[in-house]
């Protein structure tokens, strides 16, 4: 592709709208996709040879279907286009297609998507060092906080946050970095014209201002279970390190931890305590090698940036100025880990009463927070 | 020819007077029936025709018109049969004239001229009583619950024979039954006495469920399967306070309309309703179109309402709740009539969080899944609890609680000081006060009204959610015997108000 002049800008917007209208294509997997452009490594000619019904020459030659698939495409390649190329030229839609300009997945992943549709103001993130935080939907609290926190300080050290717009971490993490004025990647498992979950409705917006929202699903595409994982692949490969921040035994973000290691990039994984089920994940991921994630300054140590940990001293609070002599010993009696109001009842020897007040002054005073039904010490 | 007779009908839990004329006349024979009686009231024609005859009484072949006044009111039910026997006799002189005079009449009749019992005898014969009347002949089966009635003479009738007997001085009248003795009563029926001391653990739980009873407060446990809910809520009644005069008179009324077993005493332990989760509208609030019912609102009048797996719960028959819970009475209207029902009960709830039950990173539900569940509790009617609670279970170092006859003692006592408090006004309990009479009876001082202040914006609390804070506040000082709110007990209201599910 060393074409030039007003013919190459033509020619890439053509292979740009082949590679998209070649992924919109029915019963295309991302599989199929990735041999086609294999086959032909340019958009335009693997359409054109689409359309002339020889896609079967690039399928799997084990695939008992190929024939069968290669027809069905080439009777629906045109309506495909002709949907495909008014959507992407009206929504201002990237098309990155493997081997085409910016293309931002290393050649060594064999599962990487041969077309990737991202739609934001910053196609720049694609050019510099990427982070991925995931987690769980079920986070806690305290899983909360290290997301958004994590999410804030690689913003503040220039690294693009790379998540999956869910709720709990991935929410989080994203919202940290936007807070913190950096550029993020979400990579969602829908059609980007489709907003998953609703409710992050507003985040999708700020998403699109200050970054990329990246699928390999065309328009139209809604959420279905099996989609989530096969997503994950693409923020691993997206990430030259992921830290998974709280992980269920069998979560997602295992899986995207998985996909991480056998890419050859770090892992890294916060550790929580043994009875809280949402850190199991993590402390599994520990003990099969990965990494832990004592203090945010260990990201800069496993990207290069620094030599050597600077990690900052824990806060130390045992003061509590100012507090009262309960909430003194309500705050000893949390030890750092989340508790019912009844444990601390049975901790403190104080009556419920007194428990709820001093909670209630230390919640004020933001030594503590309530979620879940339990009293978190922050 | 005409004889005009006192009885009584059912209005929901209600009785309403009812005259019964009866007019006897030459022409050609026929009977007829007319003031909105129902189909019993209809079929009562063959059964009266058969009971006078059993009771050898030649019927006469003359035109009867029997009329029920007021003739706009509906009226259900066989028990004027009784009253129509009579006044036929009275009206062909089988009876002396003046035998009736003053006396009210309930009663439905066999085919064999013997005298059926009515169901909610006690509601009729309040109601004949209010009237005026001073003896009432009712159903041998019936005259224990209505003795229970002061200041009325209970006359019992067997059969139509017998009564007409009686009447006439014949034949002494006869005494029912006495009941049988009271020893096994005091436990609850069906069930082995159930203790708090049982309950291991959960001492949030456990003041909450002491303040539901105390205040009248309504009570939410959501949790996991297997922490103590349901156990918890089941002990409920061994901490209510007993039934006042008034309200047992109440309970036993309704339980005389809705039981379906005449009553032989007052009620002494309050109700104690736990309908299953396919329980319908109608079922749960009352109604029906021709008769109308009492719900199980109303058969937990001045006691518990327990819905166990509230999420599981139709939707409809959840939000059919909402106005009961609000004003302690349901209305009904249907076409023909418009009825009103009492229904001042406490509301206990358990539900689990999310379909699987489990929570947080053990749940396996799907994010839709979850707001589904929480979907089918509308947001209006876990408002309107004042006491919501998560329930995480026991820990292993937990010993025995509390036995129930302790915490009963305060809940009882928080109970006569709440009664002093509000003598003199329509509320019995903390948790009737409304919200424009909160400054008059549950007042703070400036110092707790800012800590209560502080809390409302912590918590975020609208205004109706501020107001039940500070009624369980006052419950909560009311158990512990303390004149006067305190900080601690706001901060403790306000805990006990956490969000479920």
């Amino acid at each position: 592709m060393s074409v030039s002049g007003t013919d190459g800008a033509d020619a890439g917007a053509a292979d740009r709208h082949a590679a998209a209208t070649l992924a919109a294509l029915p019963r295309v997997t991302p599989a199929r996709l990735l041999r086609l452009l294999t086959r032909w490594p340019e958009p335009a000619a693997a359409l054109a040879a689409v359309r002339a019904g020889r896609a079967a020459e690039a399928l799997d030659g084990a695939d008992p279907r190929r024939s069968d698939v290669a027809r069905s495409w080439a009777a629906a390649v045109d309506a495909t286009a002709a949907a495909m190329t008014p959507a992407v030229v009206r929504r201002g839609t990237h098309v990155l297609y493997v081997g085409g300009p910016r293309y931002p997945i290393d050649e060594g992943i064999d599962d990487r998507p041969a077309v990737l549709f991202a739609e934001g103001q910053r196609l720049d993130v694609l050019e510099q060092p990427r982070v991925a935080v995931v987690g769980t939907r079920a986070a806690t609290p305290h899983g909360l906080a290290d997301a958004r926190e994590l999410g804030a300080a690689l913003a503040r050290a220039g690294i693009v946050v790379v998540s999956g717009l869910a709720i709990g971490i991935d929410g989080e993490a994203h919202h940290g970095a936007l807070a913190a004025g950096g550029t993020v990647i979400g990579v969602v498992a829908t059609g980007l014209d489709v907003v998953y979950p609703r409710r992050h409705g507003a985040l999708h917006e700020q998403v699109r201002e200050h970054g990329l929202l990246v699928s390999e699903q065309p328009f139209g595409i809604g959420p279905h279970p099996a989609r989530f994982p096969v997503r994950n692949r693409i923020i691993a490969a997206l990430a030259d390190v992921t830290i998974v921040v709280e992980a269920t035994q069998r979560g997602g973000a295992r899986i995207t931890a998985r996909h991480a290691l056998d890419y050859g990039r770090s892992v890294l994984a916060i550790p929580g305590s043994r009875r809280n089920p949402a850190a199991r994940g993590c402390n599994e991921l520990i003990a099969e090698g990965a990494q832990p994630l004592l203090d945010p300054a260990d990201i800069a140590v496993a990207l290069g940036l620094t030599p050597g940990s600077r990690r900052h001293p824990a806060k130390d609070r045992v003061g509590l100025p100012g507090a009262t002599g309960e909430e003194r010993s309500v705050f000893r009696a949390l030890g750092g880990e989340p508790a019912t109001a009844d444990e601390l009842v049975t901790r403190t020897g104080l009556s419920p009463g007194a428990v709820a007040l001093a909670t209630a002054g230390l919640v004020r005073a933001a030594h503590a927070t309530r979620a879940h039904g339990l009293v978190w010490p922050t | 020819m005409l004889a005009s007779i006192p009885s009584a009908t059912l209005l929901g839990v209600d009785g309403q007077p009812v005259w019964v004329e009866v007019h006897v006349s030459g022409g050609l024979p026929g009977y007829h029936v007319v003031g909105l009686p129902d189909a019993a009231g209809r079929e009562s024609r063959e059964r009266v025709r058969a009971a006078l005859q059993s009771s050898e009484v030649v019927f006469p072949l003359k035109r009867i018109t029997v009329n029920f006044a007021p003739g706009n009111v509906r009226k259900t039910g066989a028990g004027l049969e009784l009253a129509v026997a009579l006044g036929l006799m009275l009206a062909e002189s089988v009876l002396p004239e003046d035998c009736l005079h003053g006396v009210g009449v309930l009663g439905e009749l066999g085919l064999d001229g013997s005298v059926r019992s009515v169901p909610g005898t006690l509601a009729l014969a309040d109601v004949l009583r209010r009237t005026g009347i001073e003896t009432l002949i009712v159903p041998i089966g019936n005259a224990i619950e209505a003795a229970l009635l002061p200041s009325v003479k209970i006359r019992s009738a067997r059969t139509l024979a017998e009564l007409s007997q009686c009447l006439q001085g014949a034949l002494a009248w006869p005494e029912p039954d006495t009941p049988p003795p009271a020893a096994g009563e005091d436990e609850l029926v069906g069930s082995e006495p159930l203790d708090l001391v049982d309950v291991r653990g959960l001492a949030t739980a456990r003041v909450a469920l002491e303040v539901a009873a105390a205040g009248s407060h309504h009570l939410i446990l959501a949790g996991p399967p297997g922490t103590g809910k349901t156990m918890l809520a089941r002990r409920l009644p061994s901490i209510l306070p007993p039934l006042d005069p008034d309200e047992a008179f109440e309970v036993t009324r309704i339980q005389s309309v809705a039981g379906g077993v005449p009553p032989a005493r007052l009620a002494r332990h309050r109700p104690f309703r736990a309908p299953h989760h396919t329980a319908s509208t109608v079922a749960l609030v009352g109604g029906g179109s021709v008769r109308p019912q009492p719900g199980e609102v109303t058969r937990a009048h001045r006691g518990v309402l327990f819905l166990d797996e509230l999420g599981e719960f139709p939707p409809s028959a959840l939000d059919a709740l909402r106005q009961p819970l609000e004003e302690r009475v349901v209305r009904i209207s249907r076409q023909a009539l418009t009825l009103e029902l009492p229904a001042e009960f406490l509301l206990v709830a358990c539900t689990n969080p999310c379909p699987c039950g489990l929570e947080a990173a053990r749940c396996r539900c799907t994010e839709w899944q979850r707001a589904r569940y929480r979907r089918r509790l509308s947001a209006p009617l876990l408002d309107r609890f004042d006491l919501r609670l998560r329930v995480a279970g026991p820990q292993p170092a937990d010993g025995p609680g509390e036995p129930s006859e302790v915490v009963a003692a305060r809940v009882l006592a928080a109970v006569e000081r709440q009664r002093a408090r509000l003598r003199g006004t329509p509320w019995r309990r903390n948790a009737h006060v409304p919200a424009g009479a909160l400054d008059h009876y549950v007042t703070l001082t400036n110092e707790v009204a800012d800590a209560w202040c502080l809390v409302v914006e912590e918590h975020q609390l609208t205004g109706r959610g501020a107001a039940r804070v500070r009624r369980v506040a006052r419950t909560l000082a009311d158990l512990e015997d303390t004149p006067a709110i305190s900080a601690e007990h706001v901060a403790l209201a306000a805990s006990l108000r956490g969000e479920v599910p």
